[in-house]
Order: structure tokens, then C-alpha cells, then sequence
């Protein structure tokens, strides 16, 4: 027997509060799962960068020493080329000077340049333009100058002047 | 009556289940994630401005570098120039009437260098052509450094000479470290 005229209307469990509710959390849920998800792959994002740029920081570094080694060979190339320079233009003054300082009369027929000395083998008039006029200047120069002399044919003489300069450190000790 | 008391029980039940999800969620998960985002952000910044301070200082030294090269190319050249004698003797002839270069001694290590010795027997008209060949052999190809002792002899109208040359060379082990050119 019926009681009512419509027929009745199945209740759900979803009421329209209860849609309402789920939607609203549905919608916090969403945005805070995105939120997680940009978190995460930002966090991540981060970690990739930091370690390219540690990598590629380490690349420098290597590059970096590498360059100053290379610097500091090419210093060390360009002083020693300086030096080598400095001393082949002093030792073409040194012999420059060496012969300017032979007098005309006196004819040398061997010089030998030695690092701390001079050996002059030569030939003059007579012993007393050789003492004034070379061996006074060898002795403004060298430290110790030893000479001889022997006759040669026609009245003049051969001369054999040693010559050397003592090294700083021997002076210094005999001091 | 009843029936709206179960809805709201029901309201509230799932209410609190899905509030606390989102504040469990929010501070158990999202707020360290968020802390963690903030740190490595900083860092990152703090890595990336080193970074850059010290690859700007990498260029720096690379300019210096490669000014360093181009003004001492020379240099650089010559210590790289390996001796060779019979080029060194066709090169300086014209300052001699007679050059001969003996050939090569056993390398010795200076410093960084490796340091040949070269015996030379020479006629000279003058002392000037000596002091022409010392100008040039500080314009030569190779890094060389006349050496005691030397000997001047006369000999009729001739000065015979000898001499030691010193020819400095890269050690092999620096030689790609002077010379590598920038392959970039």
C-alpha cells in the first residue's frame, strides 16, 4: 500500500555539504600538492646547479693553476733571458775594453778571458811602458796581477800578465 | 531531527579528517620542504656569486697569460728552438771568416732549463766582427749565453778564436707548459 504519490528519491551520502567540503579541501589539497611538487623540483633544480657549478669551479681551478704555472715559467724564461742578455752585451764591453786598453805599442798575441781572470800574452818595447801603461790599469781592475817577462830577439820583450779578480766571499774570509 | 544530527556528525567527521590531513600535511611535509628550499636558495645565490668572482679572476689571469705570451714571444720562441748547429753556423758565417760549432753536449738541468754546451773555433778579421756576432746572438733563435773561458790568438793578420756557448732549452716536462698555445 502506498502512502505517497511520488515515488521516493534515493539519499546519497554525498549531500550538498558534503560536495560543497569536498570540494573546498579538494581544491587546498591540489594547491598543496602543487606546491609540494614546485618545492620538490625546485629543491632539486638547486641541487643539479650547485653541483655544475662545483664541477665546472673545479674545472677553473685546474685551469687556474694550470695558467700560473705557466705564468711563473714564462717569469722565469723572460729574468734568465735578461740575464743571458745583460751578460753577453757586458762581456762584448768587457773585451771591448780589454783592447782599448792594450796601448799601441804594446802588441798582444793572446788574450785568454777566464771567468774570474785575464791571461794577456803579448809582446813590448821594454818593461817600463808595460808597467805604466797596461799593467796599472789590469791593477785598478784585478785583485791580484802577476807578470813575466822574457827577452825576445830583437831587444824587445814577450810578457806573460795573469790576472784575477777574487771572489767577494774570499776577500770577505781573509778580512 | 535525527536525520540532521547524523548529517552533521558526518560534516564535522569528515571535516576534521581532511583538516588535519591538511595542517599534517602542511607542517609534517611542506614547511620543512619550503625551509629546505629557502636554505639551498641561499646557497645557491652564495655559490653562484663565488663563481663568478672567481671566474672573472680566471680571465684576468688568462689576459695576463696571453699578454705575458705575446710580449715575450720571442723569448718563448727561442727557449723552445731546438740547437742546431749547422743552422747556427750558416746563420753567424758572415761575422767569421771561418765558424766551426762542435756538436752538442749532454744536457744539464738549471733550474727549469735544460742547458746544452757547445764548444766553437772561430777566425776573426777583428775584434768588431766579435762584438757584431755578440749583438746578434742576443737577436738569434735560441736563448745563448757566450761562456768563459775564451781565447783570442793571433795568427798573422787573423784572430783565431774559441769559446764556450751555454744554449738554454725547456726541461720536456715545461716545454708544453711555456709553448701550448690556447685551443679554445
Amino acid at each position: 500500500m502506498k502512502y505517497s504519490y511520488i515515488n521516493p528519491k534515493k539519499k546519497s551520502v554525498f549531500t550538498q555539504e558534503i560536495q560543497l567540503l569536498l570540494s573546498f579541501f579538494s581544491i587546498t589539497i591540489i594547491m598543496l600538492l602543487l606546491t609540494y611538487s614546485f618545492l620538490l623540483y625546485k629543491n632539486y633544480s638547486f641541487k643539479q646547479d650547485k653541483e655544475t657549478l662545483t664541477a665546472q669551479k673545479i674545472e677553473l681551478e685546474k685551469s687556474f693553476s694550470l695558467m700560473e704555472d705557466k705564468i711563473s715559467y714564462i717569469e722565469k724564461q723572460k729574468i734568465l733571458s735578461e740575464t743571458i742578455y745583460t751578460k753577453n752585451i757586458v762581456l762584448k764591453d768587457s773585451i771591448a775594453n780589454l783592447f782599448d786598453l792594450v796601448p799601441l805599442r804594446i802588441t798582444l798575441s793572446e788574450a785568454q778571458l777566464l771567468k774570474n781572470g785575464l791571461i794577456l800574452y803579448g809582446i813590448t818595447p821594454n818593461k817600463d811602458i808595460y808597467n805604466f801603461m797596461l799593467q796599472a790599469p789590469l791593477r785598478s781592475i784585478f785583485h791580484r796581477t802577476y807578470s813575466s817577462f822574457y827577452p825576445a830577439k830583437d831587444g824587445w820583450f814577450r810578457f806573460v800578465s795573469t790576472n784575477y779578480i777574487d771572489n767577494q766571499e774570499e776577500i770577505e774570509e781573509d778580512e | 531531527m535525527s536525520s540532521i544530527s547524523r548529517q552533521y556528525i558526518y560534516l564535522m567527521i569528515v571535516s576534521m579528517v581532511l583538516f588535519i590531513f591538511v595542517l599534517l600535511f602542511s607542517f609534517l611535509v611542506l614547511i620543512p620542504e619550503g625551509k629546505e628550499y629557502r636554505t639551498k636558495r641561499v646557497e645557491l645565490k652564495k655559490i653562484t656569486r663565488e663563481f663568478r668572482n672567481y671566474s672573472n679572476f680566471h680571465d684576468e689571469t688568462e689576459e695576463t697569460l696571453q699578454d705575458l705570451r705575446s710580449k715575450n714571444r720571442r723569448i718563448i720562441s727561442a727557449f723552445d728552438t731546438i740547437f742546431n748547429p749547422d743552422r747556427f753556423e750558416k746563420e753567424n758565417k758572415s761575422y767569421f771568416s771561418e765558424l766551426k760549432v762542435s756538436s752538442l753536449s749532454e744536457p744539464t738541468a738549471e733550474n727549469d732549463f735544460s742547458v746544452y754546451e757547445v764548444n766553437t773555433t772561430s777566425q776573426i778579421s777583428s775584434p768588431k766582427s766579435f762584438y757584431d756576432f755578440l749583438d746578434a746572438i742576443n737577436k738569434s733563435a735560441y736563448m745563448i749565453a757566450i761562456n768563459f773561458p775564451i781565447d783570442f790568438k793571433r795568427d798573422g793578420e787573423i784572430i783565431k778564436s774559441s769559446f764556450t756557448m751555454k744554449v738554454y732549452c725547456n726541461n720536456k716536462d715545461t716545454n708544453a707548459t711555456a709553448s701550448e698555445s690556447k685551443k679554445k
